[in-house]
């Protein structure tokens, strides 16, 4: 009998005990599988999370993350994407845990919170060291600054304006607003529009959300007022109470909002002037490209808020952050990506995807910033302010889980307007920290 | 011949008695189950008592200490909170007894006989198929104010002019949920229900007519008695799975506008995930715990329990 091809009871085990030996290196035991692909040297990997509120944010950092790759061998770039609803809860567990990403997108109003907890990274002398630190505008510097550090790069910074269906203004022969337009302004438009045998509402007011709050806090400017002013919390005061009462009663009394208005979110006041249900709305520039897609480049256009009767108004700028944190494995290469990202080309093109504007002056020189639909955000620069609800930690999280039932209270009834901002002021003073 | 004299050398005396010994085995033939109960069921709950007895903010480390029993004297000066209770008890009340008695309607329809019979059975279970989530989608855009289906049959049947915010207004919202899981929980019962008919005897019933009973004491002095078992587990699993649901409410009005579909159970998972107070969320969870347990109790002896309807 031919036994050469037979496989002999000695080689089968030895098959097994090598196939075993492999498997076990490949359970990830060790820093990396013995069998990964080849590689010209040793990559370090940077764990980068990465905060997902549309999809289309999907495609855009893998690319960007490719290019990163086809650019340097030295750093491999692994990105987590977590839906944004989870984002800020999974970091901070991760931080808990003492094991958070090596680096990450975050908005820049939880950088308050991250740093009270210790678990920011201090990239003040490296980045005032970077190229493009000159460049950058100082507002930017700004909103990634807490307690005197710059704990992150600005990714993309946005400010808020009001866009306008000048289609609708042709067809209901109502006044084209302009640029220095006025609370009575907006008021006489928001009515023109207003048609609720035709389901049409002049104003996509913002009642759910954190954005809820800050969308009328940035109107209440206009009248004077200030979230905080010599360090105590004024946003109670008789200027506040009166501005307020103005915007509510945009809902309760001229009813040119949808009556969803209390509970509208992002998604709903986007859809509501992409469908053509509202006129006007207050949003960053996020949704610009979207509009254009929904109603059409030539049919709507961006303004500033309207002034107030104080003469006042401001818009609150914000920022998307690419932030270190001080537990990451790999900083030398976390650095490397997050510079990458910011570089010209990167930046801008991550800014131009999305909407978003771009944190270099240089770059808003381009297309498509020069264009009409960018106007009311690039407009609002001059009187454009770091949120004032970014002065406290504490702040963070209550301002959706308490500040936002109070104002929808006040949004169907509950609460008069003073009772409202009292019980809001009440609520920030108690957590100043 | 020499003949060996044989004693008998009793058996040395076990440590054990043979009952303990059996009763030892028979308890190591339970600690598998036991362990496994201990630390999926009892662990946790021992975890989340000794959690509430601390400051424990998540985003504040710093302050993380023991504060003995002040998550729960905040508790009761918390007006969210009792806001929250009552509408629990609202969510409860409604969406349980529409269950209830609509299920039994069902229940009542598909255990006669008609063509079709099977395939209605199988349709009847749709709602409690679909996963909850998908259930709060599909009635949220139900409700939808601006291009909804409701407010549009409303109004091109001319009972609406303007359209109705049914989630967004304080005095519908809550309506609104709760008939979404009416809607989502009718097959429950209605398939226990049913089976809870097919097991009654054909004989009772017959027994009962030449006896000269009619067909509505028939309903309530057989079918009724006879169901009771089925209806006290029911309603009981119901009333508990209800009191802690928040997926729905969680999808349709995340417990808004101001609070007024905030149920204890939806304001535990914002404690715990929107403010990171584990403390505070732990608390809540205690107290829904306790809730439970009295509410559970006090129901299963008010309805005598399951015991057999003859005991």
């Amino acid at each position: 009998m031919d036994t050469r091809s037979r496989f002999s009871r000695r080689q089968f085990l030895k098959t097994v005990a090598a196939t075993g030996a492999v498997s076990a290196a490949q359970l990830g035991w060790g820093e990396a599988p013995l069998l990964s692909p080849r590689k010209a040297h040793a990559a370090s990997t940077v764990r980068f999370q990465f905060s997902v509120p549309e999809p289309l944010r999907i495609s855009l950092v893998e690319s960007l993350v490719d290019r990163f790759h086809k650019s340097q061998s030295d750093v491999e770039v692994k990105v987590e994407f977590v839906p944004q609803a989870q984002a800020r809860q999974k970091l901070i567990t991760a931080v808990s845990a003492g094991n958070p990403p090596d680096c990450c997108m975050m908005w820049d109003n939880w950088l308050g919170e991250f740093d009270g907890m210790g678990a920011l990274e201090d990239l003040t002398g490296q980045i005032k060291s970077w190229k493009h630190y000159a460049g950058t505008t100082p507002t930017a510097w700004q909103t990634v600054t807490v307690k005197g550090k710059i704990v992150s790069f600005p990714w993309a910074i946005t400010n808020d304006a009001i866009f306008v269906r000048t289609d609708r203004v042709k067809e209901y022969g109502l006044k084209m607003p302009y640029f220095d337009w006025t609370w009575d302004d907006f008021l006489t438009l928001a009515k023109g529009f207003t048609k609720p045998e035709k389901n049409q509402y002049g104003f996509g007011m913002r009642g759910g959300g954190t954005w809820a709050v800050l969308y009328a806090t940035e109107f209440m400017y206009g009248n004077g007022v200030q979230v905080l002013k010599d360090d105590k919390v004024a946003i109670n005061s008789p200027e506040a109470v009166e501005a307020f009462g103005w915007y509510v009663d945009l809902l309760r009394k001229h009813k040119v909002t949808p009556p969803s208005a209390p509970t509208d979110a992002y998604r709903q006041i986007v859809e509501g002037f992409g469908r053509g249900v509202t006129s006007m709305y207050l949003h960053n520039s996020g949704s610009i490209e979207e509009q254009k897609k929904f109603v059409g480049e030539p049919n709507f256009i961006t303004l500033p808020i309207p002034v107030g009767p104080a003469k006042k108004r401001a818009s609150f700028f914000f920022s998307e952050t690419l932030t270190m944190f001080k537990a990451a494995k790999n900083k030398e290469g976390a650095w490397k990506f997050m510079t990458f990202l910011m570089d010209d080309e990167p930046h801008f093109d991550y800014c131009r995807t999305l909407g978003l504007l771009p944190t270099r002056e240089a770059l808003t020189k381009r297309p498509p910033y020069t264009t009409g639909v960018y106007g009311g955000f690039v407009g609002s620069f001059p009187f454009s302010i770091v949120s004032p609800y970014l002065a406290y930690a504490g702040w963070g999280g209550m301002l959706d889980s308490q500040g936002v039932p109070l104002f929808q209270q006040a949004f169907v009834g509950q609460l008069t307007p003073k009772q409202c901002l009292d019980k809001f002021a009440e609520m920030l003073t108690k957590n100043m920290a | 011949m020499n003949r060996e004299a044989s004693v008998t050398v009793p058996a040395p005396r076990m440590l054990l008695s043979r009952g303990t010994r059996e009763t030892l085995s028979n308890y190591t033939y339970l600690l598998p189950a036991a362990i496994c109960l201990g630390g999926t069921v009892l662990f946790p709950i021992f975890k989340a008592i000794h959690m509430s007895l601390y400051q424990n903010v998540l985003s504040r480390p710093q302050d993380y200490r023991f504060i003995g029993l002040g998550n729960y004297l905040r508790l009761l000066h918390d007006p969210t909170f009792w806001l929250t209770l009552k509408n629990s008890l609202v969510w409860v009340v409604f969406s349980v007894g529409f269950q209830f008695v609509l299920g039994f309607g069902v229940a009542l329809l598909l255990n006669a006989e008609f063509k079709g019979r099977t395939f209605y059975r199988t349709l009847n279970l749709l709602p409690w198929i679909i996963p909850g989530v998908v259930v709060g989608l599909v009635w949220e855009y139900l409700y939808q104010p601006n291009y909804g289906p409701i407010n549009d049959i409303l109004r091109r049947v001319g009972l609406l002019r303007v359209p109705i915010a049914w989630l967004s207004e304080p005095v519908y919202a809550m309506a609104g949920v709760i008939f979404a899981n009416i809607w989502r929980g009718i097959p429950f019962f209605s398939i226990m229900i049913l089976a809870g008919l097919q097991a009654i005897p054909d004989e009772v019933y017959e027994a009962a007519t030449v006896d000269g009973a009619s067909i509505t004491q028939r309903f309530w002095h057989v079918t009724l008695p006879m169901l009771r078992p089925i209806i006290v587990v029911a309603t009981a699993t119901r009333i508990i799975w209800t009191f802690n649901y928040a997926d729905l409410i969680f999808v349709m009005t995340n417990g808004g506008p101001a609070n007024a579909t905030q149920i204890t159970s939806s304001y535990t998972l914002l404690s715990a995930y929107t403010d990171l107070d584990f403390g505070y969320a732990a608390t809540l969870s205690v107290v829904l715990l306790v809730i439970m347990l009295v509410f559970t109790a006090c129901y299963l002896k008010f309805t005598k329990g399951v015991e057999s309807v003859s005991g």
